[in-house]
């Protein structure tokens, strides 16, 4: 078959040959790139995200020995058997306690074990669960229970969530991520909308403060029904109801006179305290003494909008977060210099002398150390040519 | 057993009224019996609660092949080349092998120093966020169908700390109508310890779970780190985690000009004669090892210029001397940048933004007014200060950072907690036996993990 000269090296097609087959590497899954790659059997696969800094593989490799090593509990490891104590009587274990007993693993294993757990949940959602359901394990402590918690908002009887309640497909590492990306994407809306409060806050306080008076009666009335508040008599001046924007976002801006205030705060008011809110009440004693620089736009300052009793609410029942997403990692993927999440400049490494800790301002040219001055050197160098060779 | 004044549950008996409160650290457990009387619906009696026992969690095994376990430790004098077994890794309880080798003797048997009957005990105990569902689960198996408490809750130990009076520590002023929260209403709890260090955000005693964040450096590593450090530039000390540990508690600190200390504890060029070095610019001390004859404890000296030269006159020193310089301040600075030693994850700082960058900016200026931290690291001097500035870097200019820590750090844990033993909340949240036997440990661990309802 004439192809113009064109010849086809490799393709997506999958070839199917007993026992393997070639895949598309879509390369290593998000959630472990960040890790300290602990793990010596996904050594290789990790690599990828490491070779972006500037080490070499040997440095490397030394460098995570040596956290290795320093993450370790003592120096060898301590086999000491469990003395025996005559006069206990040897009660009867039950089947799981036994197994407990006996299970010689540690933490590593039972992370691996997690890990493996997630990545069938991944591939074979139904053989994960049937797994679950079968060894009482993960997925079941971390089902999402914000369902629940929603619906049985409003009963105060700790019931919890039905036995029976199956976990669902979704992994536990999946929805913990995505409670992650939900915080985040929270936090980013507050952020909007404290921005577009930051402009509006002036205009908004004149009118908020008119609105406060009107809807006096609509908060007194919603204190009836709050039988949680036992506000002072005086103080009912909080506008929680102020929620009446379009776009959702709530104007926070709260007048709130001390009870026995002769002379309200000149308007606008300096500070808006946040709503009374059900999870967090409001600030409840007199606001400090008006200062005459107050009205000034140049030492105005404003509060941020402040969450909502939903948005609070749905923090405080997310599920926790898996060990692995728990862990904090530097996330300047974009390497602008600055952390993805947090938005703090990430500083450049420093180095250090590896003989006698001051600044590693000099490298060794056989290995790359880093040394401070020529002393330093003359002793590395010792080390250096026992270890590789001149 | 006496009921409590507290209602008993609809179904099932009423509650036992006497509370073991456990934070059993890798390190050490804190252990001591909560008492629940009438007059405690107002659990703010700090005062009357007694400090824990402090038992280290340990099998250890000296050179002369004895075994200690747990509290028989105190009795071992010679920590010379001492092997110790730890049943908690990573802060989570993996070999219940010997942590119940370690309870028996602590609790149960009947010679036991804190001797108490599972079948008429509550059992609170306080654990580290984000443990793995197989550990949590194992640990409730154990509770129940090994030791069978009669009633239990465990608990993620940071939120305990928001049952005290959080306000005391901060030494807020106080006006005569204060009321004290318990729980806090919001704080930032900053728990570092044996393994690792945790940042929780905590709102009414509630752990905000999306916001905790873990930086795998703990008062070990930085055990390790030191013993490096000796090692590489003195003499090996490899197999005396021990005594390295005791001088890395009596000698380091957190330093506040890092390159400042840095520069002073230099020994310069070759040939160059630093003031700063030889006599040591306040950073350089002497630490005195133990012998293993007439000393087990090591000393700390005033660092002494003349000291070297006297020794190279020919008098011979009988003590191994050790000069700790830029040693002292380079080990507690892995917390704040663990880069320095090419791990991938922020300093301690930077991780306290990005467990703030989930949450609305709302409640951060809540978050940063009340950041408390606890666990074993915060004794390190200076600690507070230097965590306290490097905040105070990062966050807007308008927000007030106060760092605090409370009187006794490490047992801070478990006075929230046994301030929690007495709380109403405990009723709502703890499981008995009954209800394990009925419903399985899934439903239990979904329980625990779901904590209290808000709106309740």
């Amino acid at each position: 078959m004439n192809n113009f000269g064109v010849i086809e090296v490799a393709g997506a097609k999958k070839t199917n040959a007993p026992g393997w087959a070639y895949v598309p590497d879509t390369g290593p899954a998000p959630g472990s790139s960040a890790l300290q790659p602990a793990n010596r059997k996904r050594a290789a696969r990790n690599q990828a995200a490491l070779s972006s800094s500037d080490l070499s593989a040997r440095q490397d490799a030394k460098i995570r020995k040596e956290l290795d090593a320093l993450d370790r509990d003592g120096s060898k490891d301590a086999n000491i058997p469990v003395p025996p104590k005559p006069g206990r009587a040897q009660n009867k274990h039950t089947p799981n306690v036994r197994k407990i007993l006996q299970s010689q693993k540690t933490f590593a294993n039972h992370l691996d074990d997690y890990r493996a757990l997630l990545a069938l949940a991944e591939t074979n959602p139904a053989a994960a669960a049937a797994l679950n359901a079968a060894h009482l394990k993960p997925g079941a402590a971390f089902a999402p229970t914000p369902p629940a918690a929603a619906a049985a908002k409003n009963s105060p009887a700790p019931t919890p969530p039905p036995p029976t309640q199956a976990p669902t497909s979704t992994t536990s590492k999946r929805s913990a991520a995505a409670a992650k990306r939900a915080a985040a994407a929270a936090a980013r809306e507050a952020k909007e909308a404290a921005a577009r409060e930051a402009a509006a806050a002036e205009a908004a306080a004149a009118e908020a403060a008119k609105a406060a008076e009107a809807e006096q009666l609509d908060t007194a009335k919603d204190k009836d029904d709050d039988v949680e508040m036992t506000d002072a008599p005086g103080e009912a001046s909080t506008t929680e109801t102020a929620q009446t924007t379009t776009d959702g976002s709530t104007t926070t801006t709260s007048a709130a006179p001390a009870p026995g205030d002769v002379e309200p705060p000149p308007p606008p008011p300096p500070q808006a305290y946040p709503p009374d809110g059900t999870i967090l009440p409001a600030y409840r004693r007199a606001p400090p003494a008006a200062h005459p620089g107050d009205g000034d736009p140049l030492l105005m300052s404003h509060v941020p909008y402040f969450p909502t009793d939903d948005e609070l609410r749905a923090l405080m029942t997310a599920p926790p977060l898996s060990y692995l997403d728990a862990r904090a990692a530097v996330e300047d993927d974009d390497g602008d210099g600055y952390d993805a999440s947090s938005g703090q400049p990430t500083y450049p490494t420093r180095h250090f002398c590896e003989v006698c800790g001051y600044w590693g301002r000099v490298c060794c040219t056989k290995c790359g150390s880093r040394v401070c001055a020529l002393q330093c050197l003359t002793t590395h160098r010792e080390e250096c040519f026992t270890r590789y060779g001149v | 057993m006496a009921g409590g004044s507290r209602k008993p549950r609809s179904a099932g008996p009423v509650p036992p009224s006497i509370t073991l409160v456990l934070d059993n650290g890798a390190n050490t457990i804190k252990a001591g019996f909560v008492k629940r009387n009438s007059a405690s619906s107002n659990s703010d009696n700090d005062a009357s609660t007694p400090a824990p026992r402090i038992i280290p969690n340990c099998i250890a095994r000296d050179r002369h092949k004895k075994i200690y376990v747990g509290s028989e430790f105190d009795k071992c004098k010679d920590f010379g080349d001492l092997a110790l077994r730890r049943p908690v890794e990573k802060g989570f309880i993996v070999n219940w092998e010997a942590q119940k080798e370690i309870w028996d003797r602590e609790f149960f048997d009947d010679k036991a120093p804190q001797k108490c009957n599972p079948s008429e005990t509550r059992l609170v105990l306080a654990e580290q966020p984000n443990s793995l569902p197989a550990l949590q689960v194992h640990c409730d198996q154990m509770v129940f169908e090994e030791f069978g408490f009669a009633s239990y809750y465990r608990g993620i130990g940071p939120a305990f700390n928001a049952y005290q009076d959080i306000q005391a520590i901060f030494q807020t002023p106080k006006t005569p109508e204060t009321t004290v929260d318990i729980p806090a209403e919001v704080m930032l709890l900053v728990d570092s310890g044996y393994s690792h260090t945790t940042v929780t955000p905590i709102i009414q005693g509630r752990p905000l779970h999306p916001a905790i964040r873990r930086l795998n450096v703990g008062g070990k590593f930085m055990t390790n780190y030191l013993t490096r450090l000796i090692s590489v530039r003195y003499f090996d000390m490899r197999n005396d985690p021990y005594v390295v540990n005791e001088m890395k508690e009596a000698a380091c600190y957190a330093s506040l000009d890092f390159n400042g200390d840095l520069e002073k504890s230099w020994k310069g060029t070759q040939g160059e004669r630093r003031e700063d070095y030889i006599n040591g610019a306040g950073i350089a001390m002497d630490y005195v090892l133990p012998d293993s004859h007439t000393r087990f404890h090591g000393i700390v000296q005033e660092y002494d210029p003349a000291r070297l030269s006297r020794t190279r006159k020919g008098g011979v020193s009988a003590e191994d001397i050790l000069t700790l310089r830029n040693e002292r301040f380079v080990v507690p600075e892995i917390l704040f940048n663990p880069s320095d030693i090419g791990m991938r994850q922020p300093g301690l700082a930077d991780i306290i933004m990005q467990s703030l960058s989930v949450l609305p900016i709302g409640i951060w200026p809540g978050l940063l007014a009340n950041i408390v931290v606890v666990g074993g690291n915060s004794l390190i001097p200076n600690f507070i200060q230097r965590l306290q500035t490097e905040i105070l870097k990062r966050v807007p200019d308008a927000c007030i950072v106060r760092v605090a820590c409370p009187a006794d750090p490490i047992a801070s844990t478990w006075i929230g907690a046994a301030n929690f033993a007495r709380h109403e909340h405990v009723e709502r949240l703890a499981v008995t036996k009954q209800e394990y036997e009925e419903h399985g440990a899934a439903w239990v661990a979904r329980k625990f993990a779901a904590g209290l309802r808000v709106d309740s």
